[in-house]
């Protein structure tokens, strides 16, 4: 019975380790048109 | 021919031998605390290299000094190498060592010599890149840096060690420290890296880019990490580090005034760090030599060269800046 508490408990600390985790920050918003292009020409001239 | 001194012949300290003796025909002496390795290296640069045995601070007769061993330790070994006169390139990402060498700008100027302080991916390339997409602008309000991926097993142990520090950013005229591993933020890097969360850390950049660029307000740095990286950041490192990393990459976004008009300009750069960092640190040495750094003194590469004749002997290396064209969310948090 012990055991099975210890588990419950050790299971539900990961679980709010994981979500304050994976909640602090706010992320971001991905790029919605657009893409890398080498640097040429007159950008390098 | 010119004689560059290295000290410390890692991942980026012997990419560089490769570039200044293969690529410039310098010769290089090496010191280096692992003798093996020192013997690996200097066995494998050839004739050109030489190895030097004495005590890392020792005096030395070269017409520069690199600093590309172990971290925390560049401040003091350049203090005592100051002495000689010959310029000096760190290459190191430590923010310690980056806060000592600036330190040290008031001794150097009176030496008349200069301290080229972070020549490497991130610092280096940043702040190369900083200065350069600053031009486009009338006033730069804002520089934000982030770097993905590591060079050798030191640049592995300074990620994990700078991931579980305090950041320390630059906001509205004051140093702000801020927890490491917090502050997520979903960054684009050039392919093939893409898009990666990056974190908060103790990252060096703000303080080198700030001297730099008046009416600056934020100054941020970020890396990239994955969940695993925050939880054990401040843990022993759990495993071995990997003989050098894959490819990486760094983006510089800035936002400013241009015309009087607000605008954002990214720019990066796509290669593995260690060969990134040995061409940056190359090319800052051929500068030295040639008398083409700005004065006399301590500084990051965004105050002591031209970024464009700086870009193009890079891009003769190999190591090619590239632009985000196209729509950046706007940032809202710090």
């Amino acid at each position: 019975m012990r055991m099975i508490r210890r588990a419950f408990v050790a299971i539900g600390m990961a679980a709010l380790v994981a979500a304050a985790v994976r909640l602090r920050g706010s992320g971001g918003v991905p790029p919605q048109s657009g893409g890398w292009r080498e640097l040429s020409g007159p950008e390098l001239d | 021919m010119a004689r560059v001194a290295i000290i410390g012949v890692g991942a980026v300290g012997a990419r560089l031998a490769r570039q200044l003796v293969s690529t410039d025909a310098d010769e290089v002496v090496l010191r280096d605390v692992d003798r093996a390795r020192l013997d690996m290296v200097a066995q494998s640069l050839g004739e050109r290299a030489r190895i030097d045995t004495a005590e890392l601070t020792a005096p030395i007769d070269a017409d520069v000094v690199v600093l590309a061993g172990r971290a925390r330790v560049h401040a003091d070994q350049a203090d005592a190498l100051l002495a000689g006169g010959a310029p000096i390139v760190a290459v190191g990402d430590d923010l310690s060592d980056v806060r000592g060498l600036l330190a040290l700008d008031r001794r150097a100027r009176q030496l008349g010599t200069t301290v080229v302080v972070g020549a490497g991916f991130a610092p280096g390339l940043t702040c190369v890149l900083a200065a350069h997409g600053a031009r486009r602008f009338d006033l730069v309000e804002e520089i934000h840096i982030a770097k993905a991926g590591t060079g050798g097993p030191a640049c592995a142990r300074q990620h994990h060690r700078s991931l579980g520090r305090a950041a320390v950013d630059w906001r509205d005229g004051a140093w702000e420290t801020r927890p490491g591993g917090s502050g997520r933020e979903l960054c684009w890097f050039p392919e093939p890296i893409g898009a990666q969360d990056c974190y908060r850390a103790e990252l060096p950049d703000p303080l080198l880019l700030v001297p730099a660029f008046a009416g600056l307000r934020r100054a941020t740095s970020r890396m990239a990490a994955t969940r695993r990286d925050r939880l054990t950041a401040r843990l022993p490192m759990l495993w071995p580090t990997h003989p050098e990393g894959g490819p990486g990459a760094v983006r510089v976004e800035l936002r400013g005034q241009r015309d009087g008009v607000r605008d954002t300009l990214v720019l990066g750069a796509m290669d593995r760090p260690a060969v990134a960092a040995g061409a940056v640190a190359a090319v800052a040495v051929r500068f030295a030599i040639e008398g083409r750094l700005h004065r006399s003194g301590a500084a990051g590469l965004a105050e002591l060269v031209d970024p464009l004749a700086f870009l193009q002997d890079l891009a003769a290396r190999g190591v090619r800046a590239a632009t985000f064209d196209g729509a950046v969310a706007s940032r809202s948090g710090g």
